[in-house]
């Protein structure tokens, strides 16, 4: 198998930014939804006991979500270096994935 | 601040249904038709309850006009994921129609059955109905207000008069129809007022007072000869 | 002893490859359902929710019991997927993916079913807007979305491997799988990496599938209605969705080994294994059904004890029957021995268990909302065809989407078979080895001595 050409090496590249772009802005939104929710509790003197306590738990769990998300798309892409295709491989069999 | 409450008299209502039929006219309460009264789909904000006896079965004990009972500890606005039910600062517990997403939560919260669903499209607007009411759309929670629209009506005219809102200018339908007198409605921080001393008398009862809901609806229950 | 890699997992990529007729079928056949259930959606929409069965006092009835049921079965992927892969279940290799999969197909379909309850869908933006913490169809909202989230990098992570055997492999669709595989080469860093962001996830995913179902436990335990308001219902849908998750995940590996001849893959100890955890759920389930039932009946509060009478031996006696005889006495004369006809029993306790767990939240939806506290005479609620459309179409759009998904991803993880393969036995072994007292002579390791 070939490698892929440069320019789509550069498609794959931004849609995997895009990819990891769009991950920040959904969970981001959801952040700023939560804080939102709070605010206008607070504004309509409903009590924002209930929001508060949730987000308190909330927030960081969505924040954990958006650090795993990053941590695997550096930890991935960083490693293959600007290469998106299979290393070149010894002319016997393939040894994908899983091979200690 | 006005807290606006309802005595009503057990021994007085005869279960005419005046106050059910004034309440719908005052308020645009659709008719639903045959076939969905038949599915169980009246509104009916005010409602007369015919309760019975387990020793008595078929018998009707008494009737027990039920409106929103406007608690003060409202099961209802508790759960609304959007702001549609909220307790007001007066007491009374408004319905948003604009905003409600029609989820019946409220309805499913509220132990005495008092809010109500437009299933479908009951009617438009139309020549012969309140215009100081709106009406509702298809799809959302409605109740009784305790005829809200009256108290601005009513505090309108006043300040017009500038003069303050005197007992009596502001009266439900239901209130204001009842032939036998039974539904008296007030001002219950108002210690001199009718229904505020009404509510103190030793007949008085609270439906479901166990809940915790704290209704602003006080019933008086039958004198002693009624058994 | 291993396989030479690469050869052995020919089946897995098989569906990937190639497309028979049989898959046109089921894709028609779940389309139907798909259909009749967008013509009942269509119908409620145009006419409102008059067109189901609901009145008053019986305001929610079938989407809300759905809402209850599907959320339940997603359950399936992460507490198995997730606990297994924790407690290092070395069974749970071919089980993983499958689990994975239902639990992001099923929570798109149970929220859904809320969407279909709306009385104004169109306002659907006011929760995001004017959303109230207070309620818990706000924390509903939030927890779902958590999971949601969560199941989706859950499911993805791990699939990257396999993925990578994709691009590599086929010659279709080679972006999507380029793209998709972050550039996977397999090398050690990347591997730690993966590994470690997999357990992250797995620890983190428990406790967001433990929240979700209780908070949809307490849109109805925190009213004040008779049988509703009850502190055990927390633990008590957890319990169930667990149950239902677990029975919703057999049926899938049976129907996808028989089409897709995955019988060396998923064999019956896969199957024997999940069977038990089902009898366990089965009679956990039953305790605490037993505990809430009997609470109530021995305290005989008169408007709990008439929605109780309702269940028993009232208008509802049927269903609640038939729901103790399908969560309960099925599965357990069905589970009690698994040593013959493994696959057979597991399938039809399984499919029991799922009648019986629908049955469930529907028995704890409607009698309570039957039976209002004040006089006002019982409600009765039959559902219309739009409400058994509307169930018919969640099931079969939850079926297409999963059917779907075994057409361009393995259902079965190639890299984590492999991995079991390679390195699981000696893994296994050392592991084995630390349990054990230390010797002054560590005793030879026996080859094949640890059969998992």
């Amino acid at each position: 198998m070939s490698r892929p050409c440069a320019a789509s090496e550069r498609t794959v590249r931004a849609i995997q930014w895009a990819m990891a772009g769009a991950a920040v802005c959904f969970i981001g939104g959801i952040v700023i939804w939560i804080t939102h929710l709070i605010r206008t509790a607070w504004r309509l003197g409903d009590g924002p006991s209930a929001s508060i306590g949730i987000s308190l738990v909330a927030i960081p769990v969505f924040l954990t979500l958006l650090g795993v998300i990053l941590y695997v798309f550096r930890g991935l892409l960083a490693e293959a270096g600007g290469r998106i295709g299979p290393l070149p491989r010894p002319p016997e069999g393939d040894e994908q994935g899983g091979g200690v | 601040m006005a807290r606006w409450g309802m005595v009503i008299d057990l021994d007085r209502c005869t279960g005419c249904q005046a106050c059910v039929i004034a309440c719908k006219a005052e308020n645009n309460v659709a008719a639903v038709g045959m076939t969905e009264a038949l599915h169980g789909r009246v509104i009916s904000w005010m409602q007369v309850l015919a309760e019975g006896d387990d020793e008595h079965p078929g018998e009707v004990r008494r009737f027990i006009p039920r409106p929103c009972l406007q608690c003060d500890d409202p099961p209802c606005t508790k759960v609304c994921p959007v702001y549609a039910t909220y307790r007001n600062p007066e007491g009374i517990v408004a319905q948003i129609y604009a905003r409600c997403i029609g989820c019946r939560f409220c309805m499913a919260a509220c132990p005495y059955n008092a809010k109500y669903f437009n299933w479908r499209q009951y009617q438009t607007d139309a020549p012969g109905q309140n215009p100081d009411v709106s009406v509702r759309p298809k799809g959302v929670v409605e109740k009784c207000t305790f005829c809200h629209h009256r108290l601005q009506k009513a505090r309108e005219r006043a300040g017009a008069e500038r003069r303050d809102l005197a007992p009596g200018d502001y009266v439900p339908a239901c209130a204001e129809t009842c032939p036998a007198r039974a539904i008296v409605f007030g001002d219950l921080s108002d210690s001199g007022s009718e229904v505020a001393r009404l509510a103190r008398s030793p007949r008085a009862f609270k439906l479901l007072d166990e809940l915790g809901t704290k209704p602003k609806v006080i019933y008086l229950r039958e004198g002693e000869s009624r058994g | 002893m291993a396989d030479p890699a690469g050869t052995g997992d020919e089946v897995l990529l098989a569906p990937i490859e190639r497309t028979g007729p049989g898959f046109y079928w089921v894709v028609g056949l779940l389309s139907l359902l798909v259909l009749w259930g967008a013509a009942a959606y269509a119908t409620q929409f145009v006419g409102g929710l008059g067109v189901t069965g609901l009145h008053q006092p019986v305001s929610w009835g079938f989407y809300v019991a759905n809402f209850v049921f599907f959320i339940g079965i997603s359950h399936a992927g992460t507490l198995i997927s997730a606990i297994l892969r924790l407690s290092r279940a070395e069974w749970r290799r071919p089980i993983t993916r499958m689990a994975e999969v239902i639990t992001v197909m099923v929570l798109f379909i149970g929220a859904g079913q809320i969407l279909v309850d709306l009385g104004r869908p169109d306002r659907i933006m006011n929760v995001i807007r004017y959303g109230r913490y207070q309620s818990p169809l706000l924390w509903d909202a939030t927890s779902i979305s958590a999971y949601l989230t969560a199941s989706i990098v859950y499911l993805y992570l791990p699939m990257i491997p396999d993925i990578a055997i994709l691009r590599d492999r086929l010659a279709k669709r080679k972006l999507l799988h380029t793209v998709l595989a972050l550039g996977w080469t397999g090398t050690l860093h990347q591997q730690k990496v993966l590994n470690r962001a997999i357990a992250i996830m797995a620890v983190l995913v428990i406790p967001i599938a433990v929240s979700v179902h209780s908070v949809v436990s307490f849109v109805f335990s925190m009213t004040l209605q008779p049988m509703w308001h009850s502190t055990i219902f927390g633990p008590y849908f957890v319990v169930g969705a667990i149950f239902s998750g677990i029975a919703a995940l057999i049926v899938a590996m049976i129907a996808f080994r028989r089409a897709y001849g995955l019988q060396s893959y998923l064999k019956p100890i896969h199957f024997r294994y999940l069977g038990q955890l089902l009898l366990i759920m089965s009679l956990l389930w039953f305790y605490f059904t037993f505990a809430e039932y009997l609470t109530g009946y021995y305290g005989s509060e008169p408007e709990e004890m008439r929605v109780f009478w309702a269940k028993f031996s009232g208008p509802f006696r049927v269903l609640f029957w038939a729901m103790a005889v399908t969560n309960f006495v099925i599965p357990v004369v069905m589970l009690l021995s698994l040593r013959r006809h493994t696959v057979g029993k597991v399938l039809v306790a399984s499919i029991s268990v799922l009648v019986g767990m629908w049955l469930e939240r529907f028995i704890i939806v409607v009698p309570t909302l039957s039976n209002p506290r004040l006089p006002f005479g019982e409600g009765i609620y039959w559902p219309t065809w739009v409400e058994w459309g509307e169930l018919a179409g969640s099931f079969g759009l939850f079926a297409l989407f999963y059917v779907l998904f075994t057409k361009f991803f393995p259902v079965i993880s190639i890299w984590e078979i492999r991995e079991g393969r390679e390195v699981g036995l000696k893994e296994v072994e050392e592991r084995l080895l630390t349990y054990l007292p230390d010797h002054a002579e560590p005793a030879p390791p026996k080859a094949g001595a640890v059969a998992r």
